[in-house]
């Protein structure tokens, strides 16, 4: 997925000459090519990620597209007021993109796993928050990132999965009857296809754009449904749960939301992002005795 | 502007006037008027100087001088920081610690764009130099021989509620900024002709620099001077013409 992304910014980066790529010494064996081949377009601030992001509004401020590489928990939770200020206020059309979602490094402990980022982001207008569930969609992302030529935010999940092969930003997998929706993105939609594939009774809503919601496309999604489960590895509060919940207010849908995902922050060690995935219920069988099965 | 608005921050203006006509005597304030893509940029950082930096720039006609009559006003764009909705500000301010690094992309960026000897001043407080993100700017300056941007430091030596020596004591400030790889001036921050003159040196130099603008806190109005607590008051009428009536008689000196 990152490697996706990473290719169509540097081949981009050919044929833009506005493109600026910076990074805060993260990236090994995947960002020294920016700097090879354009070094006056390439900086590696250091152990710096406040100043990343000001010298990105700086760089706006000379026309340029920035794209603004680290690790997620860095680039936004150290970063708030300098994304707020000197991003969203002027609106420049600045990328963060955050390696790592949820419970990718989980054996790194809590400071590591991104379970509480995208959802504070939200609250800047303007700002377009994606996360990627597949390669299909990473591939034209940055494309659609650089005609939009908002604030951004890219929630890169680690793997390479292939499914669903869409590159719409809503995709509905729908199931043999309308009783149970699984909606998810990210590495956790991996799990909610696996259960359709086990139960093919459920619908699973795979989103790759958080934020804003096509309200359009969601409202039908979610209008058969009895039961609506959000599946996903960041706090439900400020999550999608949360944006579905005011969705539902806001257009008097009926159906029952609700949530799996961490509540809290989790300090033991697991090798995988499985093993927290068992813990919260967010594994296949989780998932399938909670909707009946 | 201060006085009518019944706004705050009287001594951090006064401190800076003279630093605000060295910087933007040394650059074409038409371009910045006309937003030209390479014009030099000029950054500030301490943002609650906006009352100060408003009037400078239309002393230099980059605003009109009518559009002062409105500052802190209802409705007007002319807030208590600098706003950059409002023609020929580069960058909205309040938040300290940002304008600095703002500075650095404007500096980075005009040396890609290959405008090498276009200035980039950024205008910074000395209570602000207790925000580590300015030592991550001037690490990166040093680093990136960053010699088209240059700090000036407004001196004056009292921040929100005291002293900036009894809250964290910066002294020495120029060779904490020499040990970061830039070259410092220390120079009466009142004086605009040493002022322009230390910008001169580090232009014509090879590394990026930083001016000490030693200032006094309220400068001009004497019962403002060195005294922390008009940073937060507003002028009643008797003040502002005890005020008004000094400052003419300095004028007429």
């Amino acid at each position: 997925m990152r490697g996706r992304i990473m290719d169509a910014i540097f081949e981009r980066m050919g044929v833009n000459p506005n493109i600026f790529f910076l990074n805060a010494d993260m990236g090994i064996n995947l960002v020294e090519k920016f700097g090879e081949a354009y070094p006056e377009r390439y900086a590696n601030v250091g152990i710096a990620e406040q100043n990343m992001i000001s010298i990105s509004a700086g760089l706006a401020n000379l026309g340029y597209q920035p794209f603004a590489y680290t690790i997620s928990n860095f680039i936004i939770h150290r970063c708030f007021e300098q994304i707020r200020n000197d991003i969203g206020l002027h609106h420049y059309p600045i990328t963060l993109l955050g390696t790592s979602t949820g419970y990718d490094n989980a054996p790194l402990g809590p400071t590591h796993h991104i379970v509480d980022e995208w959802g504070v982001l939200k609250s800047i207008p303007g700002i377009d928050i994606y996360c990627p569930s597949s390669v299909t969609y990473a591939t034209r992302l940055v494309d659609r990132i650089l005609e939009a030529g908002r604030p951004a935010y890219v929630r890169i999940p680690k793997g390479g999965h292939t499914e669903p092969a869409s590159d719409e930003h809503m995709v509905k997998l729908p199931g043999e009857t309308d009783d149970v929706l699984l909606v998810s993105y990210g590495n956790p939609a991996q799990v909610c296809l696996e259960a359709r594939c086990r139960d093919p009774r459920l619908s699973v809503l795979v989103v790759n754009r958080l934020h804003p919601l096509d309200e359009g496309i969601l409202a039908e999604a979610l209008t058969p449904h009895r039961r609506i489960v959000v599946v996903e590895d960041h706090f439900p509060v400020t999550g999608l749960y949360g944006s579905l919940c005011e969705f539902a207010a806001r257009h008097r849908l009926g159906g029952q939301l609700e949530s799996v995902a961490p509540i809290d922050y989790m300090f033991d060690v697991g090798l995988s992002p499985e093993y927290f995935y068992k813990k919260l219920g967010m594994d296949a069988y989780g998932l399938l005795k909670l909707t009946g099965n | 502007m201060l006085h009518r608005a019944r706004a705050s921050h009287l001594g951090s203006n006064m401190s800076a006037i003279e630093i605000l006509i060295a910087i933007y005597s040394s650059v074409d304030c038409g371009k910045i008027r006309d937003q030209v893509p390479d014009r030099s940029r000029i950054l500030i950082s301490k943002g609650h100087c906006a009352a100060a930096t408003y009037a400078v720039m239309a002393h230099f006609g980059i605003l009109p001088m009518s559009l002062l009559d409105t500052y802190h006003l209802d409705g007007s764009l002319l807030t208590g920081h600098v706003n950059h909705t409002v023609d020929g500000v580069e960058h909205s301010a309040g938040a300290l610690g940002h304008g600095i690094n703002v500075a650095v992309g404007c500096a980075l960026g005009l040396r890609s764009r290959g405008y090498t000897k276009r200035p980039v001043f950024a205008m910074l407080g000395d209570g602000e130099l207790q925000e580590g993100s300015i030592w991550e700017a001037m690490m990166f300056i040093a680093h990136m021989k960053l010699n088209n941007l240059i700090t000036l430091v407004d001196n004056n030596r009292i921040s929100s509620i005291t002293g900036t020596e009894q809250i964290i004591d910066m002294r020495p400030l120029t060779a904490r900024f020499e040990g970061f790889g830039l070259s410092a001036y220390e120079v009466d921050g009142h004086d605009v002709g040493t002022i322009m003159g230390a910008i001169s040196r580090i232009r014509e130099g090879d590394r990026p620099g930083v001016i000490i603008c030693n200032t006094v806190k309220g400068r001009g109005v004497p019962f403002a001077e060195w005294q922390p607590i008009w940073h937060y008051r507003s002028l009643t009428d008797e003040q502002y013409a005890e005020a008004m009536a000094h400052l003419d008689q300095v004028e007429a000196a």
